[in-house]
């Protein structure tokens, strides 16, 4: 199901949260659900902004804090493939629309 | 004192009786056992490893013995036994000393949390350890049995080892087990390894160990740095080919193919990325060890 574009989003706190990268890939370990998850060069990306993020975000602050990042450019329309990556993190229990 | 050191006749006494204490890298197992199978294969395969002689601590008791009903009797089965229990169905007898080796894996990938086990096979060189991580079939034991005859020191065929503070791999030198195929290849491939008779008709197909070289035993001590993450895949007739791996992938494989990962928390996920950042990653395709020896020792070299 694809969320709204006026959600905002945040991560899962950063304590709950580990993850490397390693050339573009990132893994992921959710302290949460004891997961492991491993995310592309937009997904690892994305989290990133999240966790650094100050607050909830929009896919559109999202969008702009990707600015020109190659994984971004490359997407035929980044909004929609922001707001898939949003909805596997919820599903996976690493980000989740802010309530506010 | 080493199994060597023992006369069949103090082998077999001591294995019908109170156990033979069998040091196993950091292990301790208590082997008790009447069946002249399992001694013929401690004698052959156990040969280098140290036997202790104290009545003292052992990390598992373990005993392969025929089930006490016509089965002993009619198409002849054995049990192993853990602590007195049965985690296992009963086997055929000739499957004896397999059933023995399967189980001893399973003590381990069980109960040794002091570790991260990844189902890998692994060796070394100059103090770097080669990790080899797969599913069965993948050909990793194959592979294993071909540099070890080549001089790559044994670490472990089937469980590797790696200690939660260094990340090092910590050696547990024991038989490789090879199967179907790959029997035949690695007596080819090295005349002089000692293997003992395939056992046929296991789950596995039919089963051969080959005795780890005795350099590896006695340096079971030396622990090793993992440098080279390669996952293996056997294809009849292929060429030998390595082909970059992404470290992001290396770890989720090492992850999936862990044994007690999720045991360990952020503490495994900690490890595995500390191994992973210093590892240079790869596919390996091969289909023949004559041409593949060589790509890791050049690897080595270039260390």
């Amino acid at each position: 199901m694809s969320s709204l574009p006026a959600l905002r989003w945040r991560s899962m706190p950063t304590d709950a949260i580990a993850w490397r990268e390693w050339d573009g890939e990132f893994v992921v370990r959710n302290e949460r659900t004891g997961s492991t998850h491993l995310l592309g060069p937009l997904a690892g990306s994305v989290l990133q902004i999240l966790l650094e993020g100050n607050g909830a975000l929009s896919i559109a602050d999202i969008s702009a804090a990707l600015g020109d990042h190659p994984a971004a450019t490359a997407a035929p329309d980044r909004c929609a493939a922001i707001d898939a990556v949003l909805s596997e993190f919820k599903r996976l229990g690493l980000a989740e629309p802010d309530p506010r | 004192m080493i199994v060597a050191d023992l006369s069949p006749q103090e082998l077999l006494r001591r294995l019908g009786g109170a156990g033979l204490r069998l040091r196993t890298g950091p292990v301790l197992n208590r082997i008790q056992s009447r069946l002249p199978k399992i001694a013929h294969g401690v004698a052959l395969h156990y040969a280098d490893h140290a036997v202790e002689d104290s009545a003292g601590f052992a990390d598992f008791h373990v005993r392969v013995a025929p089930p006490r009903s016509l089965r002993r009797w009619m198409n002849p089965q054995v049990h192993f036994q853990f602590d007195g229990a049965r985690p296992f169905l009963p086997l055929p007898a000739d499957q004896a000393f397999p059933i023995l080796e399967w189980g001893l894996n399973w003590c381990v990938s069980s109960h040794c949390h002091q570790y991260l086990i990844v189902h890998a096979a692994s060796v070394e060189k100059s103090g770097l350890a080669l990790l080899l991580p797969g599913p069965p079939g993948s050909g990793k034991s194959t592979l294993c049995a071909g540099l070890v005859s080549r001089g790559w020191r044994l670490l472990s065929d089937e469980l590797t080892l790696l200690d939660l503070g260094t990340g090092r791999v910590v050696p547990l030198p024991r038989p490789v087990s090879l199967k179907n195929a790959s029997i035949d290849a690695i007596r080819r491939f090295s005349p002089g390894a000692v293997l003992s008779p395939p056992v046929h008709d296991t789950v596995k197909g039919s089963v051969a160990h080959m005795k780890p070289p005795t350099e590896s035993v006695h340096r079971a001590t030396e622990t090793a740095r993992p440098r080279w993450i390669v996952l293996p895949r056997y294809e009849c007739g292929a060429a030998p080919r390595l082909a970059p791996l992404s470290r992001a992938r290396a770890f989720m494989h090492l992850a999936d193919h862990a044994f007690n990962y999720d045991v360990h928390g952020r503490r495994g996920f900690e490890l595995l990325a500390q191994v992973v950042a210093g590892s240079d990653c790869f596919d390996f395709q091969y289909g023949a060890l004559e041409d593949t020896i060589a790509v890791f020792d050049d690897a080595a070299r270039r260390v």
